[in-house]
């Protein structure tokens, strides 16, 4: 990282090599469709590069900082309604997730690290997961999901927040 | 700070670290956190969870095009930034030079002085000459691999203020980056998209957005050979099979 901070492509190559693949994933995961992903992933990327001396070890590691960035980029674009519609009009997405899988030893583990965190996920009752999910996968204001849910939204807060850490304590291990 | 004030915050926490809070509402949130080590101890804690979210997700594997426009961009940014610190270091040095003769001039007689003075400017000057040439791509060291940039012919009734041009690498099978000043901000559905102009055949290379200084940049991922022109139309998010209008910006190889 510390190369990159000096501006160095090469250094910067090798963090996209080893980030690019969750990043493009979590856009795709929020957007549902592979060009949406690939623009937001691209203009995340090019901020990283340039702002680059902004990133601080002590605040967290490289791949919650880059993934914190595609995140907001993914919602900037969901609440731009570039691809609300879209995805709720079109099969589009559905059928991309379908693709053939991998099968390099990279992927394996990612898969089998997404199958933990998911089951974890799954565990918390419904309307937690349901919450936490519409708001940091659909990028969904709090009051936006009341509306959908047809809740207060006091209700609505007090579910992430205990959804999250409920969360918290079972990937820790701990009995939630 | 109130009771009342801090529990209102505070149910906020989880809508914050999740991105729900309206903007109004995240940086009321983020001032609250400031001054409030229980909202922050409590953002501590639950932060693991939400960074734990990304990790759900299954693997999709992006496609080689987007390493390829990315890194486009990159090296032409880091040569860029190259330029400029040599630029930034001969003007520093041709200072640093005049500086210098001031501080010699002031103890000689004026004869003395005259003489010294002409012959110190001139070195300045031929030295200062030879980098600027150096720099703008006419020497024959490094120079023959450091990129060119050609000017684009710009549609001034529809972008009066618009100006662009496209930096070549030394080797055009390694596509190009195009650099864009002056253009105005798209509304939230549209976007500038780039086009290779090839014979017959007009291909989508990449789309782009403009901040509010209107600066942008976009990559041409194809290879440039046997091109005919590069250019720029706007259109609808996220990017037209085929360009909807005629060019507003264009630079023809």
């Amino acid at each position: 990282m510390h190369l990159v901070q000096e501006g160095d492509p090469r250094a910067f190559e090798l963090l996209y090599d080893r980030h690019g693949g969750p990043a493009f994933s979590l856009a795709y995961r929020m957007v549902g469709n592979r060009v949406t992903a690939e623009d937001i992933s691209q203009e995340a990327f090019l901020s990283i590069w340039r702002s680059r001396a902004r990133y601080q070890a002590d605040r967290g590691s490289v791949r919650t900082w880059v993934l914190g960035i595609v995140h907001h980029r993914a919602i900037d674009a969901l609440r731009r309604n570039l691809v609300h519609e879209k995805r709720r009009s079109s099969a589009e997405g559905i059928e991309e997730r379908f693709e053939a899988k991998e099968t390099t030893p990279g992927e394996a583990a990612r898969r089998e690290e997404a199958r933990s965190v998911r089951t974890a996920l799954e565990d918390l009752p419904d309307e937690q997961t349901r919450v936490i999910e519409l708001a940091y996968f659909g990028g969904f204001s709090h009051s936006q999901i009341a509306d959908m849910l047809e809740m207060p939204i006091g209700t609505v807060k007090g579910r992430m927040r205990l959804g999250l850490d409920k969360l918290r304590r079972s990937l820790a291990g701990v009995a939630a | 700070m109130s009771v009342e004030r801090h529990n209102a915050q505070e149910e906020n926490v989880g809508a914050y670290l999740l991105s729900a809070l309206t903007e109004i509402e995240e940086r009321a949130f983020e001032k609250h956190l400031q001054d409030c080590p229980v909202c922050q101890d409590e953002v501590d804690r639950l932060r693991s969870a939400v960074d734990a979210l990304p990790r759900s997700v299954e693997p999709a594997t992006p496609p080689a095009r987007l390493k390829t426009s990315l890194m486009a961009t990159v090296r032409a940014d880091a040569r860029e930034a190259t330029g400029e610190a040599r630029r930034q270091g001969l003007a520093r040095r041709l200072r640093d030079r005049v500086a210098g003769l001031n501080d010699a001039l002031m103890g000689m007689r004026p004869g003395a002085a005259w003489v010294a003075a002409s012959i110190v400017l001139l070195t300045g000057v031929l030295g200062g000459a030879t980098g600027l040439y150096a720099i703008s791509g006419g020497g024959t060291s490094d120079d023959d691999n450091r990129p060119q940039a050609v000017a684009a012919k710009v549609d001034k009734t529809r972008v009066p203020n618009g100006s662009g041009s496209l930096v070549l690498p030394a080797d055009a099978r390694d596509g190009a980056v195009l650099r864009v000043h002056g253009l105005p901000t798209l509304e939230n559905d549209s976007v500038y998209q780039v086009w290779l102009k090839r014979k017959d055949e007009v291909i989508s290379q990449s789309t782009f957005t403009v901040g509010e200084d209107g600066e942008g940049a976009a990559a041409v991922t194809d290879s440039l050979e046997s091109a005919d022109a590069v250019m720029i139309t706007r259109e609808r998010a996220p990017r037209a099979k085929a360009p909807t209008e005629a060019s507003i910006l264009r630079v023809r190889l």
